[in-house]
């Protein structure tokens, strides 16, 4: 068995955390660091309860070995507003009734907001594609699009500097 | 010094519907900031310094002798601080009869084992506990111990279940419980009926499939108190946990968290008695969390039906006789299949009104995984059998769907077959004329590939539970001396904004807004018990209890404030915080408390809400008042068919239904869109695949729930009444949105290509079939 | 469940890998984006003694086109595919396949290498690879090889990978003249690995005749398959709808599809039919374009 020590950064802060090799992100971040914000609903990468940004882009922290977030950047959705105050894609979540049980809410507003800094003129159709990685069984969806689309129409989100360029992505359905 | 002023007497003090200030507006819940920032804490989320691991062992036959079972080498791993079996719990015994209740249903009495000692009956029974230092060692243990399983003939399928010479899953036999309901002569009915049609429908084992898994963090607290803090719709398990470990009831307090997702699958009990035992018999701390193929695999099921149904009518599309036979699976356990198969047995005949009826409904044992509680509970099953059957009725006698229903719809005063009277607005007919209309104009199917098709369905489910558990709910509503307020109520909150809406109704009747309004939840131990939260009975009941006690702490302090301004107590009017006459003079709520502190006026008070009781009634002779109420509503749904594939995909959703009143229009909308979308996933994907017992879908690879991008918007049309049990006539929404949808595809991919599915989930492969697309090669 | 324990390497370059894994035997994995393997892993179905986590070999990133070869690093992401920028969007039918592949977060990590090397049957790349004709190529203790497509796919979630080898990187041949690509994939819901998926490629000639059409099925045996009787039938033959259809009526398809419980083995043999069917022509209509549109992204025709 390897044990290592790892140093990165969560949520802005600098860490440095010994664990063994095996250990995935998530665990690191619920047992050890306390970041109990990112759940764990399945183990497989499918529900999207454990996402985290890793350099501002959405990984499964459940697939995600810890040795993998060395010297990297790891967002959880605590890191998105300073304690206290809210991100406007939290604020239209509350709005618009988009959050029941919560238990999805933490990953889906890391996920939007990932999406938003792509695409800030989303249709309701993309916006659905972009979440169709993070299951919800209370919602039936229809408030978290509202919610989401409404904070891309507040033109209030993050600065335009560190958008990485744009793709067109049109799953098809079978 | 001034007298303590008379108290009010505390009847309900509504201001008329106009009036209301609060009750009514979609305010945000107070939770949902706490979630969307992921401050709130759930069952898992919680750390204790010391705390232990605990993991179940589990069957992996469906039917097996247990021969031998040794523990030794699992307990003296490094880490492993208890290993437990059978003989380690003190009564193995759980009685699964009605949670959270104190009056017992006699024959509705069911038990399981804690932890199997002889016989396994299904796959995935619980057999030993662990608990260690680490989850590496606690999984260690579990591969340490040491079970030889002797594999014993099962059974598995209900209809077999019930044949002689099958199987016996328990001894007394495979017929768990058989419900009758007969109302005039359905066979004389049938037989003169200008037309009949006949068929069998099939639904099947579905899972909760609740983002958060089960779990739970038990510990002894400082007085010796067994404390059990858990993802639970029924904190009223601490009774069953002090059964189990042969505790008083008053040493073991159940904290129910926020909980990430119920649906009825965390209405049984789940980790509770594991945990009680496992920091009973360690002393520290333990934390148990069920990973999500170990909740796929292991937690009870919806139960499957087979509905045959034989509907008869006149050529003018009247109803004149509903003869239905059910046949449900209960698994290898009992836990709630006699109280399910009740629910369907009742609903079966639809919203309709039938004069000749015949229902004979039963449920059996098998070596399946055990079914129980889930959302729509028996009555959501029986919407594809009596809305297929109308649908089907409509197109014989060439009559419009709506029409058809419209026409046979119940009304207020009307009697169910049961012979429970409806007592209140029934707004089928309605329901199914707005959601058909919303639809709009016809779409061209988006390419010529695709056909559309349209397909309405209705349905009726109970809310409240049934009159004869004596049901009732309390909750303590009091001022603090400041003239905020605090809710103490023990109803658990599984996401449908339960306990939002108690804020909104104290306030309310307080004159305060919800902010001032604290509630405080879910504490077996410090907060007045409630009852579950299942049965849609929530909003009726705590909504009640905390109405009652809002409006008699009104009624004491309002005398008080009335000598204060020297008005008479009617003419005062409570807003802002405070009271005002007609003048405009005010006093403030903190000025009023502290006058009642001197007068020696109660500033809280405890209400407790019970639900009109009946006794046990027999169904089969026109039984009588079963239910408190019922909720209507209908869905409306367009599809389009791929003709080559046969998927379907449902391109718009309406769902209407009365709710009597909306406390909080966006949480109704919300349970709306929720209970909806959940019913599409039954209709189109859902399917426990279990094959003799084994279960083929342990994982969310192969578990399918419906995801942002396989459902479209639902527009929920929210039909208020005015007239339902709850508080201010509001009705229970939370289970009767599930209900229509699957029926409703079901009639609309006939609608658009012309065949009749009449087995769940109706996947492409099922459509392609029917459609004659696949040859032999 | 926690993964049973391993020992950890990470080296930084790919010979450092492969004495690594010459060392280590066959009781060594090989981690890359993990979206496979950490499942396995978690679940505790693969219990291996030790890891050898490549995420590091920045060589193995690169994209580079030479003339009518474009190659591609093994820890090229999925998500770079889905963008298919600069190099990459000489080949639109990769850009199309890995838009479909698991959701937003698998393609983040995922890589085409991992993909690749797991083989399995339902998943995108493989058969698109398949298509084109695609060689992989390897670097073990014996030095570099090229193995071919059709070789490398051995069966069930098995590769022709030698024990120690590891792939580094794929080369896809590039039609040229008139080439149009296409991808249609059935499932169950979006992001689902498919129950059965067809990438077609077609080549027209001078005249807008089929000089070559190639389909390869994901999902309908243990391995990617080639439609070859289907193809020949197409040679020289006008590229319409209507004569797709009856070749694929016609002809015998090499697929062994086996029954699960998403869908049986009868209707996957359906599915392949229709998707066939859809892929060609599309394909063949994106091929009718100027060659500037051949060009662009394949996605939304």
């Amino acid at each position: 068995m390897t044990e290592l020590t790892i140093a990165f950064t969560l949520n802005g802060k600098p860490q440095e955390v010994r664990t063994a090799a095996h250990e995935t992100l998530l665990t690191l971040l619920r047992d050890e660091l306390g970041a109990v914000e990112v759940k764990d609903g399945c183990g497989e990468g499918v529900c999207g309860t454990c996402t985290v940004l890793l350099d501002g882009e959405p990984v499964s922290s459940c697939l995600l070995l810890a040795a993998r977030v060395a010297g990297r950047e790891v967002t959880t959705v605590r890191g998105l507003a300073p304690a206290g105050s809210l991100h406007p894609i939290q604020e239209a979540f509350v709005a618009h009734g988009a959050a029941q049980c919560g238990f999805c809410t933490p990953g889906m507003i890391l996920t939007a907001y990932a999406f938003l800094r792509e695409n800030g003129r989303p249709t309701r159709d993309e916006i659905r594609r972009a979440i169709a990685g993070n299951l919800c069984r209370c919602t039936g969806y229809t408030k978290i699009v509202d919610a989401i689309e409404a904070s891309a129409l507040s033109d209030a989100g993050p600065p335009a500097a560190s958008r990485p360029p744009a793709g067109s992505v049109t799953p098809r359905r079978g | 010094m001034a007298k303590r002023p008379a108290a009010g007497a505390p009847t309900a003090v509504l201001p008329a519907a106009e009036q209301l200030r609060v009750v009514g507006r979609s305010i945000a819940r107070h939770d949902a900031r706490d979630k969307v920032q992921a401050a709130t804490l759930y069952a898992a989320d919680w750390q204790m310094p010391g705390m232990l691991h605990g993991v179940v062992l589990r069957s992996m036959y469906p039917s097996a002798r247990i021969r031998r079972l040794n523990t030794g080498r699992a307990a003296a791993l490094p880490g492993v601080v208890a290993v437990l079996t059978a003989r380690d719990v003190p009564h193995n015994t759980l009685w699964t009869d009605v949670p959270g209740q104190t009056s017992e249903v006699g024959a509705l009495r069911a038990r399981l084992q804690v932890l199997a000692e002889h016989v396994v009956r299904y796959q995935g029974e619980p057999v030993a506990l662990v608990a260690a230092e680490t989850p590496e060692a606690a999984q260690q243990a579990l591969e340490a111990i040491e079970v030889d399983y002797e594999p014993l003939p099962g059974v598995f399928d209900p209809e077999d279940a019930l044949r002689p010479g099958a199987a016996r899953v328990h001894e007394e036999g495979n017929l768990l419980a058989r419900w009758r309901v007969q109302r005039g002569d359905a066979d004389a009915a049938l037989a003169s009926a200008d037309v009949v049609v006949e068929d069998t429908y099939r639904c099947q084992f579905i899972d909760h499939a609740y983002l958060e898994p089960e779990c739970g963090v038990a510990w002894i607290d400082a007085d010796g108190v067994v404390t059990i803090r858990v993802a639970t719709q029924v904190i009223e398990h601490f009774r069953d946990v002090a059964d189990v470990l042969g505790v008083p009831h008053n040493r073991v307090r159940v904290i129910g968290t926020y909980v990430g997702g119920g649906f009825g699958g965390k209405e049984d009990v789940t980790v509770e008695v594991f945990l009680g035992l496992l920091a009973s018999r360690t002393r520290r701390p333990v934390r148990m969390v069920w990973s999500r193929q170990e909740s796929l695999l292991a937690r009870p099921k919806r139960h499957p039906f087979i509905l045959h149904y034989k509907t008869g009518a006149s050529r003018d599309g009247t109803l004149t006789a509903q003869a239905v036979e059910l046949v449900a699976d209960s698994g290898a356990y009992a836990y709630l299949s006699a109280l399910v198969l009740m629910y369907a047995t009742v609903t079966a005949a639809g919203p309709y009104r039938v004069p000749n009826v015949a229902i004979d409904a039963c449920v059996a044992y098998t070596n399946n995984p055990p079914t129980s509680a889930m959302r729509g509970f028996g009555g959501m099953q029986m919407v594809l059998g009596y809305e297929s059957q109308m649908d089907r009725l409509a197109r014989r006698l060439e009559i419009d769907p709506v029409e058809i229903r419209v026409r046979n719809a119940l009304q207020k005063g009307d009697r169910l077959p049961v012979g429970q009277e409806l007592e209140t607005h029934v707004g089928v007919a309605e329901a199914a004329r707005r959601a058909w209309a919303a639809l709009g104009p016809r779409r061209t199917p988006s390419a010529p590939r695709y056909r559309a098709g349209r397909g309405l369905a209705c349905n009726i489910q109970p809310y409240g539970r049934i009159v004869w558990l004596h049901d009732w709910a309390s909750a303590w509503v009091g001022f603090e001396m400041d003239g905020t307020a605090v809710v103490r109520t023990g109803v658990p909150d599984v996401g449908g904004g339960q306990a939002s809406s108690l804020c909104q109704i104290a306030a309310e009747v307080l004159g305060l807004e919800p902010e001032q309004v604290a509630v405080h939840i879910g504490d077996s131990a410090l907060t007045p018990l409630a009852g579950t939260t299942t049965a849609t009975r929530q909003l009726y009941m705590s909504g009640n209890a905390v109405l009652q006690a809002a409006t008699g702490l009104r009624a004491q302090v309002l005398p008080v404030a009335a000598q204060m301004l020297e008005t008479p107590p009617d003419r005062l009017i409570l807003r802002d915080g405070g009271a005002a006459d007609a003048a405009g003079r005010r006093v403030e709520w903190a000025a009023v408390l502290k006058e009642c502190a001197r007068l020696g006026v109660s500033r809280s008070y405890l209400g407790v809400y019970h639900a009109p009781a009946g006794d046990p009634v027999d169904l089969d002779r026109g039984g009588g008042r079963i239910f408190p109420d019922y909720t209507f509503g209908a869905h409306a749904v367009e599809v389009e068919v791929d003709t080559e594939t046969g998927a379907v995909a449902v391109v718009r959703h309406v769902a209407c239904h009365d709710v009597g009143r909306a406390i909080n229009p966006q949480s109704v909308e919300g349970q709306i869109q929720g209970g909806a979308v959940m019913g599409v996933g039954y209709g189109l994907m859902e399917e426990v695949v279990v094959d003799r017992g084994v279960n083929l879908t342990t994982n969310f690879a192969a578990y399918l729930i419906p995801t942002a991008l396989d459902v479209p918007d639902v527009e929920p049309l929210v039909l208020e009444s005015g007239d339902g049990k709850g508080p201010f006539g509001a009705r229970g929404i939370g289970e009767p949105p599930i209900g229509p949808p699957a029926a409703a595809i079901a009639n609309a991919v006939e609608d658009a290509v012309g065949v009749r599915i009449t087995q769940l989930p109706i996947t492409p492969e099922r459509v392609a079939r029917a459609l004659g697309l696949l040859k032999p090669e | 469940m926690p993964a049973a324990p391993f020992d950890y390497h990470a080296p930084t370059t790919v010979p450092e890998a492969l004495s690594l894994l010459a060392a280590l035997g066959e009781d060594a994995k090989v981690l890359a984006g993990g979206q496979s393997l950490v499942p396995l892993l978690t679940l505790r179905l693969v219990r291996p003694t030790a890891v050898v986590d490549i995420y590091g070999l920045e060589e193995l990133r690169g994209v580079r086109r030479d003339g009518r070869t474009l190659e591609i690093g093994a820890l090229v992401r999925h998500r770079a595919l889905e963008l298919g920028e600069g190099p990459l969007a000489s080949c639109p039918m990769l850009s199309e396949a890995a838009a479909l592949i698991g959701n937003v977060r698998v393609r983040t990590m995922g890589t085409i290498g991992g993909s690749l090397a797991h083989a399995d049957p339902a998943a995108e790349l493989p058969a698109v690879v398949r298509a084109l004709d695609g060689v992989m190529v390897a670097r073990g203790p014996q030095g570099e090889r090229a193995i071919p497509a059709a070789e490398f796919f051995a069966g069930l979630l098995t590769t022709a990978l030698r024990p120690g080898e590891l792939l580094t990187a794929v080369r896809l041949p590039l039609p040229e003249g008139r080439a149009g690509y296409a991808v249609e994939e059935f499932t169950r819901r979006a992001g689902d690995f498919a129950i059965v998926a067809a990438m077609a490629v077609v080549e027209l000639d001078g005249s807008g005749r089929t000089a070559r059409a190639r389909v390869a099925i994901a999902g309908a045996g243990s391995a990617p398959v080639r439609l070859t009787a289907v193809e020949g039938a197409l040679a020289g033959v006008e590229p319409s709808e209507q004569a797709f259809r009856t070749a694929v009526g016609d002809h015998k398809l090499e697929i062994e599809p086996e029954g699960d419980v998403h869908a049986s083995a009868e209707y996957r043999r359906h599915l392949t039919r229709v998707l066939t069917v859809r892929a060609l022509v599309r394909a063949a209509s994106r091929a009718g374009r100027p060659a500037s549109d051949g060009a662009a992204r394949g996605a939304g025709a």
